[in-house]
């Protein structure tokens, strides 16, 4: 049965997407998801959390995506431990080594890896299976083919995000690139001694979207015209929803930790309705109904994405 | 006793360039199948360029594509098979799919992790060595102290960049063809072309399906240090560059080492005079001492490393 998993990037967003209808709600947490520390909650906001997603029958996964220092794995088990106890089901986890770690520390507990790890063919996702993975995150380059071929091959959950690059190549791979801390990087501990790496996409803090500015190209000293950008930016999907659910997928994704309370909850309010439509009646006349409110989500989405890039480019300058 | 190494992309530079200055050469360009002759991809091109640096006593790594999807794995097995009685002495993956592919068909060769591989902690160094990876260049992020962590906690040997422009960014299309609306497999002359990106201060060099930082990473002014931390597999980042930076880049670095090991007089300047006269941006330190990667420190101003 796909569920529906949705972002808390903030309190009020996470207890939001759980009554518009999320099966899942996954949050980051502070120095520890690739997200700035506006869109993390505090370990109180994760407990209470926790508390109302039980009483809803519904899951908490934890964000610990970050690649970290050799040092601060021993730090990340201790967080596990704590947020398992408060009822925390699952975590996403990029570094091999964390995760090994964690599986073996907690064997019942579900593992996603997160986009930040970079796969690109079946072959990695049977690697990160076979070291104790439950759910595999695919990033926009692998498309309902390669959805078909692993289900086929292998038991092993699977996580596709509802944004997507148009160009299923992608730009920049997700999980491979420091483009952002190579022009600006802060760094400071937080009590328990977890590092913040302020700028680095892998590492924490936030992607300063380096990307998303005009860059002039120049060839062999002839400049082009015009300016480019680096990285194309996913959008919101409907095509092929019925094909990746018939396909086996185990959780879409609702993107946006860093977008509007507001406009996150009625992005799982609308593919709540849809999914569960499609579930009735897998055909594209039902995914046609939807069309019209998705192109005005997509350019709510699309203008948040702008404010929210001059934002982050912003402080890359600063 | 160190090693010095860097990538050669294909039978051009080859032929073309004096590698006298490298004990070891990665052989392919990573980041694309296209490249023109690339050793990642073609077996005819590999096999004499194989042959003739071992009769130059160096030692030969086959790099393999860092971002393969499935339909990639298939020419990717072809040029393993083709491979197999190459006397290669290691092969260098950036993704996790092709460590049990290299094993399966090259048995037990020695597996190095390329900096695209993500390796940022020694727990990951220690799973991975047991999937056949002996060496590892870790994450362009990692710090000098960092880097000498994993070394220190893995049974895994660890690569260290001294110079040149660090692989920042790789992706599945390439930057080239999308911005000058060039047709892929078409494209040997723009890769011919220097390729550069700037927005203000800011600069990036594209090598088609890779960025790279604009300065060159510059670590001549800390070879003591390094040393002193008994660190011995360095390299050199020269994809994308030409002859005369390959060669100038191995020449000041392997003099360098030399005059380090013997305890000798470093002549910085002269050397950072050379390396300067073949960079486009200037010079940076990396990620190395903990800021963000385009800085370039003073030693006079930092602690010991370990």
């Amino acid at each position: 049965m796909t569920k529906l998993m949705a972002p808390g990037g903030t309190r009020r967003m996470a207890f939001s997407v759980l009554e518009a209808g999320a099966d899942t709600v996954y949050v980051g947490v502070r120095g520890w998801s690739r997200r700035g520390s506006d869109t993390e909650l505090t370990d109180a906001e994760v407990q209470d959390l926790c508390a109302a997603a039980r009483a809803q029958g519904k899951h908490v996964r934890v964000v610990l995506n970050t690649m970290p220092s050799s040092t601060e794995v021993p730090l990340l088990l201790k967080k596990v431990d704590m947020y398992a106890g408060w009822g925390v089901t699952g975590f996403m986890i990029s570094d091999i080594g964390s995760m090994v770690q964690v599986r073996s520390h907690f064997p019942d507990i579900t593992i996603h890896v997160s986009v930040g790890a970079g796969l690109s063919n079946a072959l990695e996702v049977k690697f990160y299976h076979e070291l104790g993975a439950s759910v595999v995150i695919l990033p926009y380059r692998m498309g309902i083919e390669d959805v078909r071929a692993i289900k086929r091959s292998l038991d092993v959950g699977l996580e596709v995000f509802l944004f997507r690059t148009e160009n299923l190549d992608g730009i920049v791979c997700p999980g491979k690139c420091t483009m952002s801390s190579y022009f600006s990087s802060n760094r400071w501990l937080d009590n328990e001694g977890k590092d913040y790496f302020y700028g680095s996409a892998n590492r924490g803090g936030d992607c300063l979207r380096v990307c998303q500015v005009g860059w002039n190209a120049t060839v062999d000293e002839h400049n082009l015209d015009g300016l480019i950008g680096l990285k194309g930016n996913p959008k919101l999907w409907l095509q092929e929803l019925s094909d990746y659910i018939q396909a086996g997928v185990d959780y879409f994704k609702v993107p946006g930790r860093d977008r509007s309370d507001e406009l996150v909850r009625d992005i799982v309010s609308f593919y709540r309705h849809v999914v569960d439509d499609l579930k009735c009646s897998p055909t594209d006349e039902v995914t046609a109904r939807y069309d019209l409110e998705l192109q005005e989500l997509k350019k709510r989405w699309a203008s948040e994405r702008r404010k929210r890039d001059d934002r982050l480019v912003a402080r890359a300058k600063g | 006793m160190f090693e010095l190494s860097t990538h050669i992309p294909g039978p051009r530079q080859l032929h073309e360039i004096d590698l006298s200055a490298y004990d070891a050469l990665y052989l392919g360009d990573y980041t694309c199948p296209l490249y023109p002759g690339n050793f990642s991809r073609n077996i005819e091109t590999l096999s004499p360029a194989v042959e003739r640096l071992k009769s130059m006593g160096k030692r030969c790594y086959l790099s393999l594509y860092a971002i393969p999807k499935d339909s990639d794995l298939v020419w990717i097995r072809e040029l393993l098979y083709g491979a197999r009685d190459l006397p290669l002495d290691g092969v260098e993956v950036h993704n996790m799919g092709l460590l049990g592919i290299v094993r399966e068909i090259l048995g037990d060769i020695p597996i190095h992790l390329g900096v695209f591989g993500n390796l940022y902690t020694h727990e990951t160094a220690r799973v991975l060595k047991t999937y056949g990876v002996e060496r590892v260049f870790p994450n362009a992020e990692l710090s000098l102290e960092e880097l000498i962590y994993v070394r220190d906690h893995s049974p895994v040997d660890v690569v260290v960049p001294l110079h040149g422009k660090i692989p920042l960014a790789i992706s599945g299309t390439c930057f080239v063809t999308d911005y000058t609306g060039q047709v892929p497999l078409h494209c040997e002359e723009s890769c011919s072309q220097g390729h550069w990106l700037t927005h203000e201060e800011w600069e990036l060099k594209s090598i088609g399906r890779a960025n790279l930082s604009g300065k060159d990473l510059c670590m001549l002014e800390y070879l003591d240090r390094l040393v002193q931390s008994d660190l011995n597999l360095f390299y050199i980042y020269t994809l994308g560059e030409t002859g005369a930076y390959v060669e100038t880049a191995g020449r000041v670095y392997r003099e360098a080492l030399q005059k380090v090991g013997s305890n000798g007089e470093v002549s910085a300047a002269r050397w950072l005079d050379q390396l300067r006269s073949v960079s486009h941006s200037g010079l940076c330190n990396g990620f190395y001492f903990g800021v963000s990667g385009q800085e370039y420190l003073s030693p006079q101003t930092l602690s010991p490393i370990a």
